[in-house]
């Protein structure tokens, strides 16, 4: 078989590929335009949380435990704090994921985009998706102890407190919010 | 006979166009598939004065693929700008990534294959398909990426000339250069394939398209320009942080 063939055939089946992926409808098809409170709640987050996963993460707590209790509490508690590992990890996924919705929903409903802040967003997005993906993979194999997952909980609060005082800068929270689910609902938009 | 169908399906969709007056809302499309038309009841009277084989049909052939191609890529763009043209800013950006990709893929073109003179029109018709092709797909990873929901008129005329350019690109890698025996079974399954989008587009165009445009309002520029680098920034430093995390990790092992 010819180069050229391969190159062709290649080609075109990567792009129906991506073409069928592009029209598959989103896995998390939340409908901002019909929930405008998505702006509000994503404020809240999991920094209510936090005290409650840092005990959970701490390995003073682990070796307390590792001589005092039994191996079979022990292993319970193994996967008790695995699940909270996971379930923080996706949080925190949930906490880009709002910060990518928002974005993008501005961004479709601005009269100019900069391509810089555009390309910037995709190559963070891409980042945050392969390290994201790693980090669980390796947790769910048990190749990442959970202790290192204790420093993220500081990210956390000091994300949240960083992006309330930004959003106050705008002082129009409530009245964009409204603003963009009204527009995305004449407009025809998803917020995926 | 395939070729009769085709033309007579390619009839029917202009008049459909005509009844429902869509042709005001998809000028260039209306005109792709009237030279469509044009084009099959010109070459078929070529061909029954000069014959299948000889030099004047194929370069009346040729020509006329020329306008056809041309047509088509009017009519994506067409296509495009009423997937993109009520978001202002995301249809700026994206004229010039699919401008990019578009130039790319004739760049990819002209490299993957071996310069034969001969085979020049093939090549460059490919080149062009490929090029409609990527920029339609691009088009719909757009749509996806910013959570847009395009008329579903749009996206089935896309999605037929997507799919009919992906075949062509096929039909001439392996038709022109490799498979002279199968000439005409490619010449059927491009047929077919074309019938298959003409049904997919009189399908799409059944209704009238008018007076379902929506307007909306923009957000003034100030919220994009502010919200924007903040947004990255904490994008950012999530980022940082998986990062440590998992350079930590790796430097353990």
């Amino acid at each position: 078989m010819s180069l050229t063939l391969i190159l062709f055939f290649g080609f075109v089946a990567i792009l129906l590929m991506v073409l069928g992926w592009a029209l598959r409808r989103p896995r998390e098809g939340k409908n901002l335009g019909s929930d405008p409170r998505w702006i509000e709640e994503r404020d809240q987050c999991q920094t209510n949380y936090l005290p409650q996963i840092r005990q959970a993460l701490a390995a003073a707590d682990y070796d307390f435990l590792s001589k005092r209790a039994s191996r079979g509490t022990q292993r319970r508690v193994r996967h008790e704090r695995l699940n909270v590992a996971l379930a923080y990890l996706g949080a925190l996924r949930g906490d880009f994921e709002s910060l990518l919705r928002m974005a993008r929903v501005i961004a479709v409903l601005s009269p100019e985009v900069a391509g810089a802040h555009e390309f910037e967003r995709l190559r963070l997005t891409a980042k945050f998706a392969w390290r994201y993906r790693m980090i669980r993979w390796r947790l769910l194999t048990g190749m990442t102890p959970l202790a290192q997952l204790a420093g993220l909980s500081d990210l956390v609060s000091g994300l949240s407190v960083r992006l309330e005082q930004a959003m106050k800068e705008l002082g129009e929270r409530a009245a964009v919010a409204a603003e963009l689910a009204s527009s995305m609902n004449r407009r025809g938009m998803d917020a995926v | 006979m395939m070729w009769a169908v085709n033309t007579a399906t390619g009839v029917a969709l202009l008049l459909l166009l005509a009844v429902r007056k869509n042709y005001r809302i998809y000028p260039a499309f209306t005109f792709y598939i009237f030279v469509n038309v044009v084009v099959a009841a010109s070459l078929f009277i070529v061909y029954r004065l000069w014959g299948f084989s000889s030099t004047v049909s194929w370069r009346i052939g040729w020509a006329t693929q020329a306008v056809t191609v041309c047509a088509r890529a009017w009519a994506v763009i067409e296509i495009c700008r009423r997937f993109l043209s009520r978001y202002p800013g995301i249809w700026a950006l994206a004229q010039r990534v699919l401008v990019a990709c578009a130039g790319l893929v004739l760049l990819y073109s002209g490299v993957a294959v071996r310069h034969q003179w001969k085979l020049a029109l093939p090549t460059v018709d490919r080149a062009l398909e490929l090029a409609i092709a990527a920029a339609i797909v691009v088009l719909f990873l757009f749509a996806r990426y910013y959570g847009l929901r395009p008329a579903s008129t749009d996206r089935s005329l896309a999605l037929g000339l997507c799919l009919y350019s992906c075949f062509r690109v096929l039909n001439d890698t392996i038709s022109d250069r490799y498979l002279f025996d199968y000439a005409q079974l490619w010449s059927l399954l491009e047929m077919v394939a074309f019938f298959a989008s003409l049904l997919l587009w009189t399908w799409a165009l059944r209704r009238s398209q008018l007076g379902m445009a929506a307007e909306g309002k923009l957000l003034p520029l100030g919220v994009y320009q502010s919200f924007a680098p903040q947004i990255n920034l904490r994008l950012q430093s999530l980022n940082d942080h998986l990062g440590k995390i998992w350079n930590s990790e790796v430097t353990r092992h």
